[in-house]
Parts: structure tokens; sequence; C-alpha cells
């Protein structure tokens, strides 16, 4: 059970960095859109596809977080009283990016709406940048903040965030008609494509030098299968986004960070910090473990039917004003 | 590794401040963010078996405000669970097995309200209205789980049962016990209650001004008078859950009641002071005693003994200044509450005999202010129950101090102040884009145009898409 509550947790990770990755990523170039000239087409546009669902995204982390301090009051403790700075810069991000999302709808005046903009888009960066480094920082077995493992981490993450944005605004700007914006997001996915194949094999050499152990594992232990799944579907997305083949591209974007995900969860068990902490030596007493198994469960039968309805009436549009 | 019971933590102080001022802040977000939507759809049930297209508007009004307040509350909520790791990360690593259950729970009903704000409020005029109305009777209950979640951790603080402790750690933990502890029965019950009733409170203090300017038609007359009546109905009550909530307190938390009526020596014929402040020596200073009256309230007698600050040790009982906060904020949460039954009962008693609504200006700037004096009240509850617990952080299992991280003070000032200016701001737009609304709305009454949710941040987006949007 202390493994299936830790398979919990990376589901939790999991879904956040994709679901919340493509919310993140379309925040990403929302940033790099240009002025509010050259920017508007856009910024409509990722306006759009974010509107009703980043509220819900946004709760996988704090799923994460409860089922973290529930599950594992030690890791928490102890990734915690470490990362601290790191954390508080993550959080930073996220709420200054909710709160400017959503208001950078009342500004009016030109100048205030530019900052509201300006403000969305760096906060877009900060979250993906921070989260992911304190993975980095875990993973390395050292839990400094700044490390090159955690900068690492954190380069990956954007790299890998702004790709996931690209490739679901192309879904989303095709849904509206709008082929300028599909061969605007298609360069930019393959772009970011490139970008985190580059970073990842960076990374790849970073993790080598820094943990080893951790790297001989992703690339010929437990990691491996999702090593090799995130090696093979990240260009065979961004190959089928160039060709404008718009078929499975987006569960394989999806299936692509996922897996890298995984690759370096499964490569550091059965530590939760390698080195230090151990599943067996973090998890809580059994009561919690049983409620918590039952909190995934019913996450599963009855929140995941009424999400699937909420993305279903998105996608469908159903929840849009016909009258307009 | 226990943390010397009186080490000097640099962190405390800001630590406190930040918590305190984090939370202070999202309990005001809470009466909108859980009970709004339970006055909005008993409006859209009004407005649908009335046939009262005003009463839908006013529902789809409602559900715009609910929306934005869920957004703001999700934001400052999930700062509040971070600040458990980065502030309290000793209290987490040593009881978050126990204490986090209730959290667990709460997220499933985060994840609902997401969800099902998401498809109300887009929904109107989209999904048949019988469905529609279906879709949003799944919010209410949502709301109340997430509050027993949350409260649950809370009562475990305040009266800690359900684990095995070995050592300094946590070796079995009893689910129900955890979740169900003494202190959440009357805790559930007098913050559901408060936050139903702020809530009517507050939105009827919108259409009381309006009713003050001038306003007096049939949209206003509802608006005003069915939040108002389930605030009536609820107040009344609440003094009694509140009575039943304090004098369980005297065996579940006897300190934190010794702190409240600062009674220093343990005796009988107790006085029960009103306002006034405690010194060091348990002397108190001004304030107003009413002989005896503490120990009939506590025990129905005169004779009852009631337990004083000075049977506990020094270091297991709120200090002076601590003890007079506690004080003068249960003072002035039963006295705000008293002034609320007051003019619950001048309401009714109109409503009942006469069969119609108020029409004193008298009443209508009562109404008017009874908004903001809900919100204070809430604010003071939750002092005095946070506040009365000091110096534990888990009621005679741990301190504050033992919790607190090992940050650098500095590090966690810096946190407090760049929090302070966010929350400055989202409060700024907040408020903007509120009055903003309402004005909209004001005009849209003049000429009936737009759909309410047009333009807001969780508002329908334009069937095409639209660069000009």
């Amino acid at each position: 059970m202390p493994e299936g509550i830790a398979f919990v947790l990376l589901l939790a990770i999991t879904a956040y960095s994709t679901a919340g990755g493509v919310d993140f990523g379309a925040g990403i170039w929302d940033l790099l859109a240009g002025n509010s000239e050259r920017g508007r087409e856009a910024r409509a546009l990722i306006d759009h596809s974010m509107a009703p669902v980043w509220e819900v995204n946004n709760v996988w982390l704090v799923l994460a977080i409860v089922v973290a301090w529930t599950g594992f009051p030690l890791l928490f403790q102890t990734v915690f009283s470490a990362l601290y700075p790191l954390y508080a810069l993550a959080l930073l991000g996220l709420i200054l990016r909710g709160a400017f999302f959503a208001f950078r709808h009342v500004a009016d005046e030109p100048r205030a709406h530019r900052i509201a903009d300006v403000v969305f888009g760096l906060s877009s960066l900060l979250t993906p940048f921070f989260f992911a480094a304190s993975l980095g920082a875990i993973a390395s077995g050292r839990l400094t903040p700044l490390s090159p493992m955690s900068v690492a981490f954190g380069l990956v993450s954007l790299a890998a965030t702004a790709f996931s944005g690209a490739s679901f605004l192309v879904g989303d700007a095709r849904r509206y008609g709008a082929a300028d914006l599909v061969a605007y997001f298609q360069r930019r996915a393959v772009a970011a494509a490139l970008a985190l194949i580059a970073v990842g094999s960076a990374a790849l050499v970073v993790i080598g030098v820094e943990a080893p152990g951790l790297l001989k594992s992703m690339l010929a232990g437990k990691g491996l299968p999702f090593a090799l799944a995130t090696m093979v579907l990240t260009p065979l997305a961004a190959f089928l986004i160039w060709r404008g083949v718009f078929r499975w591209y987006r569960v394989l974007t999806v299936a692509a960070v996922g897996s890298m995900v995984f690759a370096w969860a499964f490569a550091q068990s059965p530590y939760l910090v390698p080195g230090q902490l151990t599943i067996d030596q973090a998890i809580a007493p059994k009561g919690t473990q049983v409620l918590l198994i039952v909190v995934a469960a019913v996450v599963v039968l009855v929140i995941g039917p009424a999400m699937g309805l909420l993305y279903y009436l998105d996608q469908r549009s159903a929840l849009e004003s016909p009258e307009s | 590794m226990v943390a010397v019971v009186d080490a000097i933590e640099p962190a405390l102080l800001p630590s406190r401040i930040q918590m305190a001022f984090t939370l202070a802040s999202h309990v005001l977000l809470v009466p909108l963010g859980v009970a709004l939507p339970s006055l909005t759809l008993l409006m859209e049930g009004i407005g649908l078996a009335r046939k009262d297209p005003v009463a839908l508007k006013i529902a789809r009004r409602w559900s715009v405000v609910m929306a934005v307040q869920f957004a703001v509350g999700a934001v400052t909520g999930t700062i509040l669970s971070f600040e458990f790791g980065i502030l309290w990360p000793r209290m987490m690593g040593r009881f978050g097995s126990a204490f986090g259950l209730g959290f667990a729970i709460e997220g499933w009903a985060f994840f609902l309200e997401a969800i099902f704000i998401g498809i109300y409020l887009y929904g109107w005029n989209r999904l048949r209205p019988r469905t529609h109305f279906l879709v949003g009777l799944v919010l209410p209950p949502a709301g109340l789980l997430g509050a027993f979640g949350v409260l649950a951790s809370n009562a475990w603080m305040n009266t800690p049962g359900g684990v095995t402790v070995v050592d300094g750690k946590v070796t079995d933990v009893d689910v129900v016990a955890v979740l169900f502890t003494r202190a959440l029965g009357y805790e559930f019950w007098h913050f559901v209650i408060a936050i139903y009733l702020t809530a009517g409170f507050v939105v009827a203090s919108v259409y009381a001004v309006a009713w003050l300017r001038g306003r007096r038609d049939h949209y206003q007359r509802l608006a005003f008078a069915v939040p108002f009546t389930v605030a009536a109905l609820l107040t009344p009550v609440q003094l009694l859950v509140g009575d039943l909530a304090a004098r369980a307190m005297v065996d579940d938390q006897p300190a934190k009641f010794a702190a409240m009526e600062i009674t220093w020596q343990t005796r009988d014929h107790n006085p029960e002071v009103v306002g006034g402040l405690m010194d060091d020596s348990g002397n108190v200073h001004l304030g107003l005693s009413v002989p005896a009256l503490d120990s009939i309230l506590v025990g129905l007698s005169p004779d009852a003994v009631v337990r004083g600050l000075s049977t506990f040790a020094a270091d297991a009982r709120p200090s002076t200044v601590e003890a007079n906060i506690t004080h003068l904020a249960f003072d002035a949460m039963v006295g705000l509450g008293s002034v609320g039954a007051a003019l619950s009962v001048w309401y009714l008693w109109i409503l009942l005999r006469r069969r119609r609504l108020p029409d004193s200006r008298w009443f209508y700037r009562l109404a008017a202010l009874a908004g903001a004096g809900a919100y204070l009240t809430v604010e003071v509850g939750w002092i005095t129950t946070e506040v009365g617990r000091q110096p534990w952080i888990v009621y005679g299992t741990m301190r504050v101090s033992e919790a607190v991280t090992t940050a650098p003070a500095s590090f966690v000032w810096s946190m407090l102040a760049a929090l302070v200016v966010i929350y400055a701001l989202i409060a700024y737009f907040f408020v903007t884009l509120l009055l903003r609304l309402s004005a909209r709305w004001r005009r849209d009454d003049a000429r009936e145009a737009t759909a309410p949710e047009v333009g807001v941040p969780y508002g329908p987006r334009p069937g095409r898409f639209d660069t000009d949007a």
C-alpha cells in the first residue's frame, strides 16, 4: 500500500505537470506574443482556450500537496524545510498569475492592460521553473535549492511547458478556424520541441555528473521504459504537428511530458529523497493510508467523470453563448 | 529532536503574523464562497417555481459574484496550504498523517466546486432550466463537505485525538477518531451557521443600500428579502449554538475559556467581565463586571466553580496580551451577534405581524451595516479560537514555537511583505471588478441588454473567437 500512495502522489504531480503545463505554456506564449498590437490575435486565442478549465487544473496541485503531507509527513517536512525558497517563488508565480489572468479582463486602459499581460506572462515562467527546480533538488539527493540539478530540471520544465502549451493552442486555433494562428502555433510547437530535446539532453549530462546513480536507473533501470517513451514521443508529436497531421498529436504531447515525470520518479524509487528517505520510512500509519486510498478512489470514480464532463462541454463549445 | 520549550525561534513572530494575515484574508472569502451558491439556488428555485424572470436575473448575477469570489478564494486557499509547509514544517512532519486528513476530504470538495461552478456559470441559457438548477445542486453539499474537512482539521488542533504517539512519532491513526474529535460538533455548526448568516447579511446589505438610495422595485425587494430572511432565521439560532460551544470549552479547552473570560483565580461566584483588560497579576481594569454571572452561565448556579488562568503553567496558557485579545475578541463577537439577533427579531416581527418588509430608514441603515458587521464577527470569532489556543498549535501537545520553520526570520518577513503587497493588489482589483459589475448591471436595468456574465473572468467566451474580446 505505501507504494500505492506514492503512485497516487506521482499521478497528481503528473496530472499537474501535463494539464497545468498546458496552461502555463499558454502563459509563456502570451508573454512572447509581443506588444499589445502584434500579440492581439494570439492573446485572444490564449484567453479563449484557458478560461473555463484553468481553475480545475490547479486543483491537481492542491491534491499533490495534500497527499504529500498526509501520506508522507516526513517527506513534506524534509523537503519544505530545505527548499522553502523555491516553493515561495513558485507560489508567488501562482498567485500573480491567477490574479492577473482574472483581472486583465478588468483593465480597460491600454497601459494597465499591457502591465497585466506582462505580469501574467512572467508569472507563468516562475511557477513551472521553481516547482521543477524543487524536484531537481530532491532528485540530486542533496536538497540544495540552487544547484545544477535544480536549474536543469527547471529549464526542462519550461521547455516542456512551452511545448505542451503550443501543441494545445494549435488545436484551439483549428477549432476556431483561425488558419494563420494554426500556422503560428505550429511553428512555435516545433521550436519548443527542439528546445525541449536540446535542454533535455543537456539535463541528462548534468544528471550524469551530479547524480550518476539516478542517470543509471533512468537509462538502464526502472526509469528506462519511460525515458524511451519520452525520447520517441516528443519528436513524434513535433513531427505530426510540423507535417500538419492533426490526429493524436495532443495525446502524444501529454504522454511525452507525462513519461518524463514518470522516468524521474521511477528511476529514484523506492527513494523519495535519494539516499535519505525511502517510501517505507516516510509513510504515514495504516489508518491514514486507507483513507488516502479511499480519497484516490473517489477522485477516480466521482470526480473523474465530472471533470470529463467539463472538458467535454468545453471542447464541444457547449458552454459558449449562442447569441453572439 | 524536540526543540527546547524556551528556545527563541527567530522566525516565530513573522510566521505568526503571516499566518494570521493570510488566514484573516481568506476567512473573509469563505462566507460567500461556501454559502452564496445556496442563496443563488434558492433564488433560482423561486424564479423557476414562480416563473419570475426577475428572480432568475438576480440568481444569474449572484452566480457571477460567486464565481469571482471562488477564484480569489482558490488563490488565497492555495497559499494557505503552502504555508503549512513553508511556515510550520515540523508540525506537518509530526502530525501531518492526522492533521492532514481533513484536507484530503476538503480536496474532493474543492474539485467538485471548481468543476460545477464552471458548468453552472457557463450553463445559464445553454442548459435546460431544470438541468441547470440540478447541476447547481451539487454546490451546497460540496461547500459543506469542504467546510467539514477544514473544520475537522481545526477541531483536531483544539481537541487532538485518534493518534497513538510513541517517542514523539505518530505510530497509529484512527481515522474516524481524528476526523470527529470533541470540538468538531460545535465548531462545525457554529461556523456553518456563521457563514450562512454572514452571506445573507452581506448580500442583503447591498440591496439595503439600494433601498436607501431610493430603489423600491420588485427586483430590490426580492434581492433583499431572500438573503435577509435566511440570515434573520439563523442569527437567533447562532446565539444558542454559540452558547453551547462556549460552555463545551469549559471542559475541552479550559485555558481558552479562562482567557475568554479573563478569569485569573479559580473560584465560585465568578463575575462576567464585559470589556476590560487584565494585567500580569490577574487584576482586571476597566470593564463592566456582572457578579456571579459567569458561574451561572457555566454551571447554572452562582456556586459553580470556574477554573482560572493561574492554575495553568505559565508556558501552557495564553500570555496576558493573548488573553486580553481573546477576551476582547470574544466580547466583540457576542456583542455583534446580539445586535444582529436584535435586528433579525425586528425584521421577523414586521414580516410576520404586518406581512410586509420594514419601511423604517433606521432599519435599512442598520441592515446596510450588517454585512460589514457580520464579516467583523467572523473575524473576531476566529481570533477568539486561534489566539485562545496559544501557545499551542496542537492543544496540550505541541507548541507553536516547536512547529515553526527554521528558515531565517528575514526570509519570512520578506515573504510577508510580498504577500501584503499582492493581497492589496488583489483586493483592489477584486473590489474594482465588483463595483464595475454593479454599475453595469444598474445601467443594464435601465436598458435590458447584455447577459451578466459577459466580460468577467469566468464569463463565457463569444461563440466565434473574436480578437476584439
